[in-house]
């Protein structure tokens, strides 16, 4: 007997509205459904009224968690249209500032994980460390989400010594907890079986429905936008690609800390080698005929820009695709044949960010094969109608205590 | 391999049903093709280079035509495969059957800009409400909001 | 008697239900790192519940999209009276930067009614709990 079940648009486990609609056999799912629209507030379109300078707010704010991501596409693209050469140590002071948004943004996930997994416990350490990240990217940009930082030809605020020696003591407090973390999840053997095993994506699945990010590297595929096509300095600085092999929630939680202890060496080499100059240049107001294509690798895999200019001072088209609406086909594939404990834990690893991409239940009789259309307040009828009338004896119950 | 050669081999090997291919900025290839041609022109480049990633599909209006840009990356260059596709008859063809990942780009395609992509293995709306009005596209240059005036609680 | 216990515990432990209705989720993070070791809500009684029928307070962030609309309306239907609504952030007050927006109701308030206002883009946690304490000290 088949049922279909909505999950969603408000749900304890989900902190963003979306809408899974299964079929499930028991506990096993079989098929699923992502209904989207929830969050869709027509940035592309606003986009076309507001000048290059308005657009950069408005980019900053399609995602909350990885904000920088996308507004730092959007002026890479730019700069490219404008042709504009951004200054040497603006162009550091951004690659910090995006691994920062990159070791803040796995910190927020080790913690959902942990969550999802049921080890709260993890998920209260893991946030307080997350709190001496955002308080460096306070006292660098002034606010501890969307900071900001970027404009056309480089960034808005310097940073002068004491802020950089500050960093680099709050790194070594870093390694030293991301450290642990790795021994208490590599050696504890609840958390581990909880999460092996779940979410399988082989590695062909994950090329054919073009997966990005750590659920792609996870997989086995070392695809990452940092290396293939390198923007900003990572073409100066030294670094490896994380990958797992295990196609499951366990490898991507691996990747992610890999990535993280990446991501410190990344920031102890800029730091080091952080040149003198001016931080911007000055950049033009009106923008000529020309397309570009720019892409970034955010903490949850490939954000891409599509913009083309049209001669005056407000774009022609802006196209967004987040990495996660990347990663949805990716996530039907892996919701099938799992179990409906383990919806949470899967849709938590692809680290979702609904925002950068149950009014009706469908019932099958199952004697007589027709299907008709419930609304809730019908369905509701119903319960209650149903435990009317169940009758049984009510006994003189004697409470044990 | 560079982006060089890709080009040279795109210009040698496809010339019939390409129109253009040029190499306009480090690691971008733009190429020009009729929308006919562009399921085979998306078979060559995945098994002459690999190229099975698709960023993105990207739709423009431009008044009297609408210009689809299929995105695809790889580690030496991106390939944007663009076609035509006048206002009056705006059909293209599906590429699910080449890159089984485009289902919810071109979902989104139908949804915004009301092309109709034939052979598509899923029609539903993705993005809008399930009360929009049916014929209302909303990134056609021509589609104007009226947006109603908004209450202020507590008096204006 | 009764009536001053019950006035007693829901203002000195709200029970929260949180509400994202289409926001960019910078707000929700912060909701939630209120809850962390560092801010701490719960020391003050708030708990964050799962679902509607056990909370007091509704805290809504974002600008309400077309498509959520309905489930805004039930979920506020479904919390049981006394109920009190604050809405977080800019986009909850006035559509922060989606006014005029296709898709948007440009702020909770044309929605539904709003007892508390907090602005910020995002709001910090700390301004959080100066709101939240302001609502509980207006029962009184």
């Amino acid at each position: 007997m088949e049922y279909k079940v909505a999950l969603g648009p408000q749900h304890p486990a989900l902190h963003e509205p979306i809408s899974i609609r299964m079929t499930l056999d028991g506990e096993i799912i079989r098929d699923a459904d992502l209904k989207l629209g929830y969050n869709h507030r027509g940035i592309e379109k606003l986009a076309e009224s507001r000048t290059y300078i308005q657009n950069l707010y408005l980019t900053e704010r399609i995602c909350g968690i990885c904000s920088f991501s996308h507004q730092t596409c959007y002026t890479q693209g730019v700069e490219k249209l404008m042709e504009l050469v951004p200054a040497r140590r603006g162009l550091y002071i951004r690659t910090l500032v995006c691994e920062l948004e990159r070791v803040h943004s796995h910190l927020l996930w080790l913690g959902v994980a942990g969550q999802e997994a049921g080890f709260e416990s993890f998920f209260m350490y893991t946030w307080r460390d997350r709190e001496v990240v955002m308080d460096i990217l306070d006292w660098i940009s002034g606010n501890r989400v969307h900071y900001s930082m970027n404009t056309f030809g480089g960034v808005r605020r310097d940073i002068d010594e004491l802020q950089k020696k500050k960093i680099l003591d709050s790194l070594g407090l870093l390694k030293s907890r991301t450290e642990y973390y790795l021994n208490l999840a590599a050696s504890e053997p609840t958390f581990l079986g909880r999460l092996a095993g779940v979410g399988k994506l082989s590695k062909e699945t994950a090329i054919a429905l073009c997966a990005v990010g750590p659920t792609l590297r996870a997989s086995g595929v070392p695809m990452d936008v940092r290396k293939d096509d390198p923007y900003a300095v990572y073409d100066e600085v030294p670094f490896e690609v994380c990958t797992a092999d295990s196609c499951d929630v366990l490898g991507r939680a691996v990747v992610r800390v890999k990535e993280l202890i990446q991501s410190y060496l990344i920031i102890e080499f800029l730091l080091k080698n952080l040149p003198e100059g001016p931080i911007k240049v000055k950049a033009p107001r009106k923008v000529k005929e020309n397309e570009v294509y720019s892409r970034y690798e955010a903490p949850r895999g490939e954000n891409v820009h599509y913009i083309k200019s049209n001669g005056s001072d407000k774009p022609e088209r802006l196209k967004v695709r987040a990495p996660t609406l990347a990663n949805y086909a990716a996530t039907i594939a892996m919701l099938k044949n799992g179990f409906i404990a383990d919806i949470p834990l899967i849709f938590a690893a692809i680290d979702p960010c609904i925002c950068c991409a149950e009014r009706l239940v469908q019932l099958d009789s199952a004697r007589n094969g027709e299907s008709r259309v419930l609304t809730f307040s019908q369905l509701r009828a119903m319960a209650n109608q149903r435990y009317k009338n169940v009758n049984f004896k009510k006994k003189d119950i004697a409470w044990p205590f | 391999m560079n982006p060089e050669t890709i080009v040279e081999k795109i210009h040698s090997d496809i010339k019939d049903k390409v129109q253009e291919v040029a190499l306009t900025a480090p690691r971008r290839i733009q190429v020009k093709v009729g929308r006919e041609h562009l399921n085979a022109v998306l078979t060559y480049l995945k098994e002459q280079f690999g190229y099975t990633h698709l960023g993105t599909i990207s739709g423009v209006d431009l008044g009297e035509n609408f210009e689809v840009v299929y995105h695809l990356s790889d580690g030496v260059a991106t390939v944007n495969v663009r076609i035509l596709t006048p206002r009056s008859d705006p059909k293209i063809p599906s590429v699910c059957s080449v890159i089984p990942g485009a289902i919810l780009y071109e979902r989104e395609l139908q949804d915004m800009f009301g092309l109709v992509v034939e052979n598509i293995p899923d029609p539903r709306p993705l993005l809008l409400a399930d009360d929009w009005p049916a014929g209302e596209y909303p990134l056609r240059k021509d589609w104007v909001f009226d947006r109603p005036a908004e209450i202020i609680p507590g008096g204006a | 008697m009764i009536e001053r216990l019950v006035h007693w515990s829901r203002v000195k432990s709200p029970w929260v239900l949180h509400l994202n209705t289409g926001a960019c989720n910078a707000c929700d993070i912060e909701i939630l790192a209120a809850l962390m070791p560092r801010f701490d809500l719960e020391r003050f009684g708030i708990q964050l519940k799962g679902t509607p029928r056990h909370a007091d307070v509704i805290i809504c962030t974002g600008p309400i999209t077309r498509q959520n609309r309905d489930r805004v309306v039930r979920i506020y239907e479904q919390v049981p009276d006394p109920k009190f609504v604050v809405a977080v952030g800019a986009c909850a007050m006035s559509g922060c930067v989606y006014r005029g927006a296709y898709n948007t109701h440009s702020g909770i308030d044309q929605v539904l009614p709003v007892n508390a206002y907090i602005p910020g883009c995002p709001i910090r946690p700390d301004a959080l709990i100066d709101g939240v304490v302001k609502l509980l000290n207006s029962l009184k």
